[in-house]
Order: C-alpha cells, then sequence, then structure tokens
C-alpha cells in the first residue's frame, strides 16, 4: 500500500518488458516449437492465476475450473462456428456465462464445510462434459470444427506465423496477473486471505464471507472463461474431453501448487517448469502413451510436496532469507 | 443511557442450559465485567451477543435496534467487535495485515485503513512485531493482537473475553492501559476476566454469572462481598484478600 517500488514490482515490470520484445528478434517466436510453448506457459500461467483466486488467496479449492475453461472455449467457438460471427463476442459473452454459472453452482457448495466444498467441485466437472457430450446444438461429442479463416487479430486465428498467438497469450497474462496485482494490495485481497484463514474470525471483523467467496469465484470464473476462448482460438476446435475434462481441472491446481499456492509468482513458476516438461514429453515420449505428462506432473509434485509445500516459492522465499543480512525474523520474544 | 441490552437470553446446547434468562445493562461509555466460574456461560453470552451463535430465546438490543440473531458480520457492522477467548490469529497473514482486516470494515481506502490500523497497533504494543506472521507470536502478543483486530474495527462497543488472561504480570498493567485508553476513546467495554486484579480497579459494574444464571450486578466493590458470589466463584479466602486490597488501592487513589 505504500508506494515505493519493491522488488516484485521491477520483476514484473522486467517481465513483461522481456516478454514483449521476444516476438520481434529473429527467431523469438514465430512458427518455432519453443514459440509454441512459450505462448502455452504464459496461457497456463494465466490460467493457474485464474484459479489461484479463488482456491490460492481465498482458500476454496476448486476441481471444478474446467467447466469454467470449457465454456469460454464454447463461447469462442460457437460465435465463430455457429453464429459465424467474431470470437471477440463470444468470448466475453463465454466469460459472463461462466461467472454465472460459478455463482450458482458456488452458492450451495459453499455452504459445505472443509473439504466438501473440493468434493462437490468434482462432480461438477462430470455433470457438465457429459451434458455438452450429449448436446447437439454445441456439437456433441464431435465438438465444434473452425472453418478456414483469414488470419489475423479480427479472427484472433493465425495458420503461420504465430506471433499474434504469443503475444494474444501475454495479453491474457498481463490482464490476470495484472488483476491480481491489484487485488493483492487492496481491501479485496486482505479480505481473501482473511476468509482463507479463519471465516469467523473474518466475519467478527465484518467481513461478509459468503459475498467474498462469491465474488472470488465470479471473478476467478470469468477469467478462466476468457482462456478457455484463446485455447480454443489456438487449438482451432473445442470437443468436451479436450477442455472440460478432470485433466483439465487438475493442471490448474497442479501449477499453483508446484510454483506457490497463493502467491503472485507461483503460477507463472510452475508453468514455467510443467509446462515446457508437459509439450516436450508430448512431442517425443508420445509413443508412450497419452498422460505420460501427467505421470510426471504427478510425481514431481508429490517431492515438492515433501520437500516444501509451499512450492517454488517457498524454496525461493527459504533462500533469500538464509541469505538476507537483516537480522532473522523468527524469535519473537 | 443504555448501549448494550441483554434480556432474558437463553442458550441451550441440547438439554445443556449455557445461558439461561440472563438480563443485563451496558451503559454508554461504561467497563461492565462479566465474571463466573468456568464453564459459567460468559463465552457462550458473548456469542450470542456477537452473532456467532443465535440465541434459543431473548433479545439483545444495541442503540436501541434489535440485533438478535443477526450475522456477525453484520452485528459487527453495527459496532460490536469481539475478540475470542481462544485466540484466532488469522496464521499466514503479519500482526499489520491482521489489523488491517478489521480496518478495512470501515474503509475501503488502504492508505486510510492502514492509518487506524498503525495507531490501533501501536495502542496494542505490537508495533516491532507488524511484520511477523501472526501464527508465530507468543500467546501473549497474539492476545494483544486480538484485541487491535477488534478495536480497528472502531467499535462502539468492545467485547474482551479473557484479553488478560495468560499475560504476563507487565503485560496486564499494559492491557488494563489499554483498555483505559479505550473508555477514554469512547468505546463501551464489556469484559470477560478471570484476573481480579485487572478488573476490580476499572470496572464500573460487574455482572456475574454462575451455571447460565446471573447471581448479581452490582458495582464491584459490592459484589465482592456479595455471600452468593462468594460461595459460587471466590471461596471465603480470596473474597478477604480482594477487600483488603481494595482498601489499600482507594488510599492509593486518595494520595
Ligand atoms: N458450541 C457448544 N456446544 C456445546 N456445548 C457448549 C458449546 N459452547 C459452550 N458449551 C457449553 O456451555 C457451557 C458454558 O460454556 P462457556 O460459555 O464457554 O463458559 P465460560 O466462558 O463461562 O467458561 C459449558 O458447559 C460448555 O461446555
Ligand atoms: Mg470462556
Amino acid at each position: 500500500m505504500t508506494k515505493k517500488t519493491t522488488l516484485s514490482d521491477r520483476l514484473w515490470y522486467l517481465f513483461l518488458a522481456a516478454a514483449l520484445v521476444l516476438p520481434f528478434i529473429p527467431g523469438g517466436i514465430g512458427n518455432s516449437f519453443h514459440g509454441h510453448v512459450l505462448t502455452m506457459v504464459l496461457l497456463y500461467a494465466a490460467m493457474a492465476q485464474a484459479w489461484n483466486i479463488i482456491s490460492g488467496y481465498c482458500g476454496q479449492t476448486s476441481f471444478g475450473h474446467a467447466v469454467f475453461f470449457g465454456i469460454g472455449a464454447y463461447g469462442a467457438a460457437m460465435a465463430v462456428v455457429q453464429f459465424n460471427t467474431l470470437p471477440w463476442y463470444g468470448a466475453p459473452v463465454g466469460a459472463v456465462v461462466a461467472a454465472v454459472t460459478s455463482v450458482l453452482i458456488s452458492a450451495p457448495c459453499f455452504k459445505l464445510k472443509g473439504h466438501y466444498f473440493a468434493i462437490a467441485t468434482f462432480a461438477i466437472v462430470e455433470i457438465f462434459s457429459r451434458l455438452f457430450m450429449i448436446w447437439d446444438w454445441v456439437g456433441g461429442a464431435i465438438g465444434l470444427d473452425y472453418p478456414i479463416l483469414d488470419d489475423g487479430w479480427r479472427n484472433f486465428s493465425w495458420s503461420s506465423d504465430k506471433n499474434g498467438y504469443y503475444l494474444g497469450a501475454l495479453a491474457l497474462f498481463t490482464l490476470i496477473f495484472g488483476v491480481v496485482r491489484w487485488i493483492e494490495s487492496h481491501r479485496m485481497g486482505y479480505y481473501f486471505r482473511a476468509v482463507r484463514e479463519g471465516q469467523e474470525t473474518a466475519e467478527s471483523l465484518g467481513v461478509h464471507s459468503t459475498a467474498v467467496k462469491l465474488s472470488a469465484m465470479a471473478l476467478s470464473a470469468g477469467l478462466t472463461a476468457l482462456c478457455g476462448a484463446f485455447f480454443a482460438q489456438y487449438n482451432y476446435r473445442v470437443d468436451p474431453p479436450m477442455v472440460m475434462s478432470l485433466d483439465i481441472s487438475m493442471k490448474f491446481l497442479l501449477i499453483t501448487i508446484l510454483g506457490g499456492l497463493g502467491t503472485f509468482w507461483g503460477p507463472l513458476l510452475g508453468a514455467a517448469v510443467l509446462i515446457p516438461l508437459q509439450e516436450y514429453t508430448r512431442a517425443y515420449l508420445s509413443h508412450l502413451g497419452s498422460g505420460v505428462d501427467l505421470i510426471i506432473f504427478g510425481i514431481i509434485i508429490i517431492l515438492t510436496m515433501i520437500k516444501q509445500p509451499m512450492g517454488i516459492m517457498g524454496i525461493i522465499r527459504g533462500v533469500t532469507r538464509r541469505t538476507s543480512t537483516v537480522p532473522a525474523k523468527e524469535g519473537d520474544a | 443511557m443504555t448501549l448494550l441490552e441483554v434480556r432474558n437470553l437463553t442458550k441451550t446446547f441440547g438439554a445443556l442450559m449455557a445461558n439461561s434468562e440472563v438480563s443485563f445493562d451496558v451503559e454508554r461509555g461504561s467497563i461492565v465485567g462479566l465474571i463466573g466460574p468456568n464453564g459459567a456461560g460468559k463465552t457462550t453470552l458473548f456469542n450470542c451477543v456477537a452473532g456467532l451463535y443465535k440465541p434459543t430465546s431473548g433479545t439483545v438490543t444495541l442503540d436501541g435496534e434489535d440485533i438478535t440473531g443477526l450475522p456477525s458480520w453484520k452485528i459487527a457492522r453495527l459496532g460490536v467487535a469481539r475478540t475470542f477467548q481462544v485466540v484466532r490469529p488469522l496464521k499466514e497473514m503479519t500482526v499489520f495485515e491482521n489489523i488491517l482486516v478489521g480496518a478495512h470494515m470501515r474503509h475501503r481506502e488502504t492508505a486510510k485503513a492502514a492509518e487506524i490500523a498503525t495507531r490501533c497497533m501501536e495502542l496494542c504494543f505490537l508495533s516491532s512485531y507488524r511484520d511477523h506472521l501472526s501464527g508465530g507470536l507468543t500467546i501473549g502478543n497474539k492476545k494483544r493482537l486480538e484485541v487491535a483486530r477488534a478495536l480497528a474495527t472502531e467499535p462502539k462497543l468492545i467485547l474482551l473475553d479473557e484479553a488478560v488472561a495468560g499475560l504476563t504480570s507487565t503485560e496486564v498493567k499494559e492491557m488494563v492501559e489499554v483498555i483505559r485508553r479505550m473508555k477514554d476513546e469512547g468505546i463501551t467495554v464489556l469484559m470477560v476476566e478471570h484476573i481480579m486484579e485487572a478488573i476490580m480497579p476499572i470496572a464500573d459494574k460487574l455482572v456475574v454469572l454462575n451455571s447460565g444464571v446471573k447471581i448479581c450486578e452490582d458495582a464491584p466493590r459490592a459484589v465482592v462481598q456479595n455471600p452468593e458470589v462468594i460461595r459460587a466463584y471466590f471461596g471465603e479466602k480470596y473474597s478477604r484478600r480482594l477487600r483488603t486490597e481494595g482498601k489499600e488501592d482507594d488510599h492509593g487513589c486518595d494520595a
């Protein structure tokens, strides 16, 4: 809240500047495989950060985010495929539908205490994915395939030079990380964390915890849907298993937990480790069958959890604390 | 003028009557002590007033407004702050952030809330722990944090549930000083306390609960001489000691 620039601020602007310059360097992004990987890192970091709002900062673990991601993906795809219009209309509609859906789902589920909320969200993914499987209007099990479109921002579609996708992902990343950065230093951020740390205590301080959780959920779901819209544009198609599966839900969770739950940098760090791993194993180990990436994800997560439950951010904090010259903070009288 | 009016308040847990037909008033600007043996129903009464529990029957009126059974966040916004006997720090947040949550209740702007929070932090002797995670504090500091956080909501009435118990004798003196300062700032105080040394010199009135029933309501001096209170709570010896200490206090004050 004090207006001095922190190390985190400096890193943030430095990172954005570097990421923005990259596509304009020859061989930076273009149509290269590492360009694709970097785009996915930004996208998954943004997704994980959106999930982090409700599950990290506000402490309500959601396994249901594939539903909101899927709604966003279908929003863009329906606009293009069924309505022959631009994804720019479909994406915000998807975001609003996802936010409203998330509130309708969560309102009864937030009454459940402790882990039951998480379990309830688990079931919801299955319900929605079945629903979309049999719903002909949205393409059923076959899904929606994009027609051939002109390259460019208007259609948000590029077939050869993928710089546009990279910049789109960077914009999404900046939006979502920017929102969280703002929240962190404002009342909403303090309320999110207060609800996580003790709902009854927060209420004794005038915090309407149900309203706080629902706003966190709506915001998280809406932003997640925008990521889904991007995903549909990027893949040129959408079907239920691709966007509305527990696999997808788990990725939100695993990336954030690996990086550091409830921290600003965690989602980026987690994505920077797991996504290259996912993309390169898919490219080079795909003959071992699908799901190899998830197996590797799982092993890494288990190892981190044993060593450092706060994830990569926990490791970094441990190191900076040990090397800092500031007198140790532990022993309080 | 009456700020808080408790009327025929009853709270049962199954067959257990934790509070039974309790009535009393808290005058605006006063310090009222709520005492009684363990299990008398003091914390339950606080929880009923603050909205954590819904009373089984009876009414709670604040400033003429019926607040019985309202959710606790609404009651907090109406001006009733409370501390928890079993401390509840927001563990993964720093001392300052804990207090800032309270201060945000009346101030959307974080800069303004930070100003209030800083004042409450200083008032409760917590400034040197500003950036410590509250989960790692000593019990004494956690108790002070409870008070600072509640104060940051700028309440009309503050409910202190054994805020002094468990502190060292120096800390007790500091906390008594804090409570005096609250009164000076116009905050009404209702406090549960076992440490009579802490409550006797500052309370304007004591309410005594025993097994959920109010057995006495009077000025502190009169309460410690009340035979029923002595039987239920102090025991003969303790009461005699209090009386003599009370006399010494008188001389101290006059001098
Ligand atoms: N949530 C609860 N459920 C069941 N019994 C309770 C609950 N809270 C308090 N009690 C019981 O009510 C009685 C009064 O407790 P309490 O109000 O904590 O007393 P005090 O604060 O005066 O020590 C005790 O017998 C206690 O066991
Ligand atoms: Mg008690």
